[in-house]
C-alpha cells in the first residue's frame, strides 16, 4: 500500500515535470495557428491595439473579397519578436512594418524579392514611391503602402493673440518661439509657455530623426550615394553650419525657444504640445488625431515646415508591406498585397471607425487624394509635402545603427553647449565610415 | 506491481530516498532549466558567433569580446557602473539601516509606516521612473525644484545636465532600494537581546556606541545577505537608468548593460550584446564570491 502511494507520488512527480517541459515546448514554438494551411496568412503589423482595430477591418474586408483568411498579429515590440521568430526559421508569410527597417531584414534575409509588375495594381503606385523599396542588391524588397511626412504643428490661437503669422523660414521660425515664451501666449500672467517642443533623447535615434528635417533644410546629408556604395556627409560645411545653427538657437540659445529637458526627452514624454505648454512641434501626421483632442482641433493648424538655406524639405517615412522569405504562399501574399495597395483597401485603412487611428497616412495609392477621403483639408498639406518637399532615409543599407550613432553624436552636441561642432561632427562621420564599412558599404 | 517491488526496494531504500526529494525539486528545476540556465547557456554559446537567426549563426571566436572590450562606449560605460552599482547599493544599505532603526517596534502605526515605506519596492519600476521624471521637472512646476524653490535656489535640470544626471538616477536608485534591505535589517534587529541595551544604558554609553558595538555586531547576518545582494544586483543596474534617461544626456548615464541592450536591440547585434553580458556574469560571479569568502571568513574570526 504504502508503495503504491508512494509510486503515485511518483508519477505526479513526473507527470508536473512533464507538463513543464510541455509547457515549455510549446513556448519555443511557432505558435502561429495554421502556418501550413495555403488558404491562410499570417499577416504581421507593428501596432497597438488601436490601430490594430483598424486593419482588422481591413483583413476582414479581404477575407471577405477573397475567401483568403488572415492569422493577424499585432506585434509591439515587433524586431525583437521577429528576431525570436527567425531563428525557427519560420516567419510571418506578409509583415507591414517601417520603411526604414527593410535594409537591415535584407541583409538578414529576412525577405523575399518583389517583381513589381506581379502584383495586380502596381501602376497606381508612382515610380517615385516605388523607388524607395529597392534594396542594394537594385531588386525590390517591399511595397510601398502608407506614407508620410513631418508638418509643423502650431497653436492658431496663440498666434493670433500676438498677432503673429505662421513662420515660413528658420528665422520667423525663432521669432515665434521667442514670442510664445516671452509674450504669454495663454494669458494666464505666468512665464509658463515655450516655443517649440524637441525629442532631443538618443534613444531609439530620435534626435536623429527629428534632426533630419533641419539638417536637409540646412543641405546636408547623414550619408550620401557614392557609385554603388556610399559616404558618411556629416563632416560637410553643410553639415557644420546646420548643426552649429541648431546648437546656438534651438538648444543652447534663449530659455524657452524649447521646452525644458529637451535633450532627455522622446517622442512619448515631450507631450508639451498636447499640455499647451509647447505652441510648436514639427511632427509627423498620426498626431493630428492626438492633437484634435487636446489641444484641441479649434485650437491648431497644420503648416509646411519653414524653409532653412536650402529649401524646407522635411523627414518622409513610412510603412512597406514586406513577404517573408521562404513562406511558400507566394499567390496568395500577392492577392493580400494587390487588395492593401488597391483604392478600396487604402480607403478602409484611412478611415477612423471608432475613434481608432488610421493605418495608412498618405496612400500610395496615387488615384486617392488624402484630404478628401477624409474630407479634412489638413492632410492636402501632408500630402503636398511628401509628394514635393521630402525626403527619406537611405533604406537600402542597414540605417538602424547609421541613426542610432547620428542621434548620439547630435545629442552630445546639443547637450555641451561649449562643445566644438567641427570636430564632434568629424568624430561621428568616422563612426559612420566605420558602420558603412561592416556593410561593405563604403568606396 | 507493488507485490514484486518490495524485497529489492528495501536494499534501494537508501537511493531511492535520497532521488525522492529530487524528483519533487524537479518541476522546479525544470523551469529553472529551460528559463534560466538554458537561456544563460545559449547566451554565452551566442557570444562566439556573428548572431544571423535566418541566415544561420558564424562563428567568430572571441571576436565580439574584443570588440566589446575595445569599445570607448563601454569602456565609458564601466565608470558609470561602477559609481551607479556601488552607490545606491551602499546609499540604500545606509538608508535601509537607519529606516529600520526608526521604525522598529510593535505599535500599529509603526506597522502603518513601514507598510507605506516599502510600497517603492513592489511598485512597478515603469511607473517609479514616471515618477521621479515629474518630479525632477526642470522648471518650477516639478515638485524638487518647487521645493527647491522656497529655499531660494533656482531650478535645477536634474536630468539634462549631463553633470547631475548619474546621481539623480542614484538618489532613485536608493529610494527603491531601501526599503528591501529595511526589512531584512528588521528582522536582524528583532533578535537583538533586549538585555543589552538596558546593560549599555545602565553603563551610561552614548547612541553611537550603542550602535557600534552592540547594534552592529548583532545584525551582522542580516548585514551579510544584504551585502551579498547588493554585490549580485549592483552592477547590472539597468531599469532605473532605462526608465529614466536611457543613457542620456550625451551618454552621461550610459552604464553597461543599457550599452548591451542597443547593442542587441537597436544594433542587431546580437552576439556582441551577449558578449557584453557574459563579461558582466563573469564580474558579478567575482564578486559575489568575494564578498562571501569575506563574509565567511568574519563569521569564523
Amino acid at each position: 500500500m504504502g508503495d503504491r502511494r508512494r509510486s503515485r507520488r511518483l508519477a505526479a512527480a513526473l507527470a508536473a515535470a512533464g507538463l513543464a517541459l510541455g509547457t515549455a515546448a510549446c513556448g519555443s514554438g511557432s505558435g502561429s495557428a495554421g502556418s501550413g494551411d495555403p488558404k491562410t496568412l499570417e499577416v504581421w503589423t507593428r501596432s497597438n491595439p488601436d490601430s490594430a482595430a483598424t486593419y482588422d477591418r481591413v483583413f476582414a474586408a479581404f477575407t471577405k473579397k477573397t475567401g483568403i483568411r488572415i492569422d493577424y498579429q499585432p506585434v509591439v515590440n515587433f524586431d525583437q519578436q521577429l528576431q525570436s521568430r527567425a531563428s525557427t526559421k519560420d516567419l510571418p508569410d506578409v509583415m507591414i512594418n517601417d520603411t526604414a527597417l527593410m535594409g537591415s531584414y535584407q541583409s538578414q534575409g529576412l525577405l523575399k524579392p518583389i517583381d513589381p509588375a506581379s502584383i495586380t495594381g502596381h501602376g497606381q503606385i508612382t515610380a517615385k514611391s516605388w523607388s524607395s523599396t529597392v534594396g542594394i542588391d537594385g531588386r525590390h524588397y517591399g511595397i510601398p503602402y502608407s506614407r508620410q511626412a513631418q508638418t509643423l504643428m502650431i497653436r492658431k490661437d496663440w498666434l493670433h493673440k500676438l498677432g503673429l503669422r505662421a513662420p515660413t523660414t528658420w528665422q520667423e521660425l525663432l521669432t515665434v518661439a521667442k514670442a510664445f515664451a516671452d509674450r504669454d501666449p495663454d494669458g494666464d500672467g505666468k512665464k509658463d509657455t515655450y516655443g517649440m517642443v524637441a525629442p532631443g533623447s538618443a534613444m531609439n535615434g530620435y534626435t536623429a530623426w527629428w534632426g533630419a528635417n533641419f539638417l536637409w533644410q540646412g543641405g546636408a546629408n547623414i550619408i550620401e550615394k557614392d557609385g554603388s556604395g556610399y559616404r558618411p556627409a556629416m563632416d560637410s560645411a553643410a553639415a557644420v553650419r546646420t548643426v552649429t545653427w541648431m546648437k546656438d538657437n534651438l538648444f543652447c540659445g534663449d530659455n524657452g525657444v524649447l521646452q525644458p529637458g529637451a535633450v532627455s526627452a522622446i517622442t512619448g514624454t515631450a507631450t508639451d504640445f498636447q499640455d499647451g505648454n509647447a505652441g510648436m512641434y514639427l511632427t509627423g501626421p498620426y498626431n493630428i488625431t492626438t492633437f484634435d483632442t487636446t489641444p484641441g482641433k479649434a485650437r491648431y493648424e497644420v503648416v509646411p515646415a519653414p524653409a532653412g538655406p536650402a529649401g524646407n524639405d522635411v523627414l518622409a517615412d513610412g510603412e512597406n508591406v514586406y513577404f517573408g522569405a521562404r513562406t511558400g504562399k507566394t499567390a496568395q501574399e500577392r492577392a493580400l498585397a494587390a487588395f492593401l495597395i488597391s483604392a478600396e483597401g487604402q480607403k478602409i485603412a484611412m478611415t477612423s471607425v471608432g475613434g481608432h487611428q488610421p493605418v495608412v497616412r498618405i496612400p500610395t495609392n496615387s488615384t486617392l487624394d488624402a484630404a478628401k477621403v477624409r474630407g479634412d483639408a489638413r492632410w492636402s498639406v501632408v500630402q503636398k509635402a511628401y509628394e514635393t518637399a521630402s525626403e527619406q532615409f537611405p533604406n537600402a543599407p542597414d540605417f538602424a545603427p547609421i541613426k542610432q550613432d547620428t542621434a548620439d553624436s547630435l545629442n552630445a552636441i546639443f547637450t555641451y553647449c561649449g562643445s566644438d561642432v567641427r570636430s564632434g561632427l568629424k568624430e561621428l562621420n568616422d563612426t559612420l565610415a566605420g558602420d558603412l564599412k561592416d556593410q561593405d558599404l563604403l568606396k | 506491481m507493488t507485490a514484486t517491488v518490495t524485497a529489492p526496494a528495501r536494499r534501494r531504500g537508501f537511493s531511492r530516498k535520497a532521488v525522492l526529494p529530487w524528483l519533487f525539486l524537479a518541476p522546479g528545476l525544470l523551469l529553472a532549466l529551460v528559463f534560466k540556465f538554458l537561456p544563460m547557456g545559449k547566451g554565452i554559446w551566442l557570444s562566439f558567433f556573428k548572431v544571423r537567426p535566418f541566415l544561420g549563426d558564424k562563428w567568430v571566436g572571441l571576436d565580439n569580446y574584443t570588440r566589446v572590450l575595445g569599445d570607448h562606449r563601454f569602456q565609458d560605460a564601466v565608470g558609470h557602473t561602477l559609481v551607479l552599482g556601488v552607490g545606491i547599493s551602499l546609499g540604500a544599505i545606509l538608508v535601509g539601516f537607519l529606516l529600520a532603526l526608526l521604525l522598529e517596534g510593535q505599535a500599529r502605526s509603526l506597522k502603518l509606516v513601514r507598510t507605506a515605506v516599502f510600497l517603492p519596492v513592489v511598485t512597478a519600476t515603469a511607473v517609479v521612473g514616471e515618477l521621479w521624471r515629474l518630479m525632477y521637472y526642470p522648471t518650477s512646476d516639478g515638485l524638487i525644484n518647487n521645493a527647491l524653490g522656497f529655499l531660494g535656489i533656482g531650478p535645477t535640470q536634474f536630468l539634462d545636465n549631463p553633470g547631475t544626471a548619474l546621481w539623480a538616477t542614484m538618489v532613485m536608485g536608493i529610494w527603491m532600494g531601501a526599503p528591501y534591505n529595511m526589512v531584512i535589517i528588521l528582522a536582524g534587529l528583532a533578535g537583538v537581546d533586549r538585555s543589552l541595551y538596558e546593560a549599555a544604558a545602565m553603563d551610561g554609553v552614548s547612541l553611537w556606541q550603542r550602535l557600534r558595538y552592540i547594534t552592529l555586531p548583532a545584525i551582522r547576518p542580516a548585514l551579510g545577505i544584504v551585502l551579498t545582494l547588493a554585490a549580485i544586483r549592483g552592477l547590472r543596474v539597468f531599469t532605473e537608468v532605462y526608465v529614466l534617461t536611457f543613457g542620456g544626456p550625451a551618454g552621461s548615464t550610459e552604464v553597461w548593460m543599457t550599452r548591451a541592450y542597443t547593442l542587441g536591440f537597436t544594433r542587431n547585434d546580437i552576439g556582441g550584446a551577449s558578449a557584453a553580458s557574459v563579461v558582466l556574469l563573469c564580474v558579478t560571479l567575482l564578486l559575489t564570491v568575494t564578498v562571501n569568502h569575506l563574509r565567511k571568513r568574519g563569521d569564523v574570526r
